[in-house]
């Protein structure tokens, strides 16, 4: 890992416990496939101290992975994005934030799974594994995918 | 966790034998479609792939195996998956991939 992202993730890391009982865990990452492990690692780490089970935490690195891969692809030259973990007591949040030129939200459908294509999948699979997603997205001012999973 | 890949093909079957350990996602993906593509250049024929040590795969990585199937496909190949773990069963289940490739365990 190059010296100076990791310094930028350190810098970025930070912890702000408010009086609602939600916690947040804010992460930034450059926008560059090799980083988005480190979401996945975290996302992990943060819905095991809540307590969600071993299927439940694969269905949410899947969903945050999904989430940054669309920053990942959609971006290019884009420098850093966030990701903000909510940690809650039954209840995990995740928002996936970037400044990059977003896309046409009404332009996405669902995928033709009889005939699948070797792309587009992703909203779809959050979709099916997170309990709530919100995606907003506008041209030139790029996406944000907030995604919620209750504990059962 | 990174990603490898060992392949072997029996000529006694006419199969591709893959076994695939660690993670498939958007940075690992590219070196599996680079592998997978290579084979099918150098023979056409159906493709087992070993999951058993396979902990994570998401869309980047379905995304490459329906690339291959499709050019499997072209010779009427398959590509089969083996020993998938639950929640990567679970992703292909949703994804309605689980019709379209062939799961087997052995």
């Amino acid at each position: 890992m190059k010296g100076e992202n990791m310094c930028a993730y350190n810098k970025t890391i930070g912890l702000d416990k408010s009086n609602s009982g939600q916690e947040s865990i804010v992460l930034s990452i450059p926008a560059n496939p090799e980083y988005v492990s480190i979401v996945r690692m975290t996302a992990s780490v943060i819905a095991n101290s809540i307590g969600f089970d071993f299927e439940e935490i694969e269905d949410i690195k899947v969903a945050v992975s999904e989430a940054c891969n669309n920053v990942v692809v959609h971006s290019k030259g884009l420098d850093n994005f966030e990701i903000t973990f909510i940690k809650e007591k039954e209840k995990i949040g995740i928002e996936v934030k970037d400044n990059g030129a977003g896309f046409n939200f009404s332009d996405y459908s669902l995928p033709n799974l009889q005939n699948p294509a070797d792309h587009g999948l992703g909203i779809f699979v959050i979709k099916s594994l997170m309990d709530r997603v919100e995606v907003k997205s506008s041209k030139d001012k790029g996406t944000e995918i907030k995604m919620y999973k209750n504990l059962l | 966790m990174s990603l490898s890949i060992e392949k072997k093909y029996r000529q006694d079957l006419n199969v591709w034998n893959v076994k695939i350990s660690g993670e498939v996602d958007i940075y690992t993906s590219d070196k599996m479609k680079e592998t997978l593509n290579e084979m099918v250049e150098e023979k056409n024929t159906e493709i087992q792939i070993d999951c058993t040590n396979l902990s994570y795969i998401d869309s980047s990585g379905l995304g490459v195996l329906i690339g291959v199937l499709k050019k499997l496909k072209e010779e009427k190949n398959n590509l089969v998956i083996l020993n998938a773990r639950s929640n990567i069963v679970k992703l292909l289940s949703i994804t309605g991939l689980d019709k379209v490739f062939i799961l087997r365990e052995n």
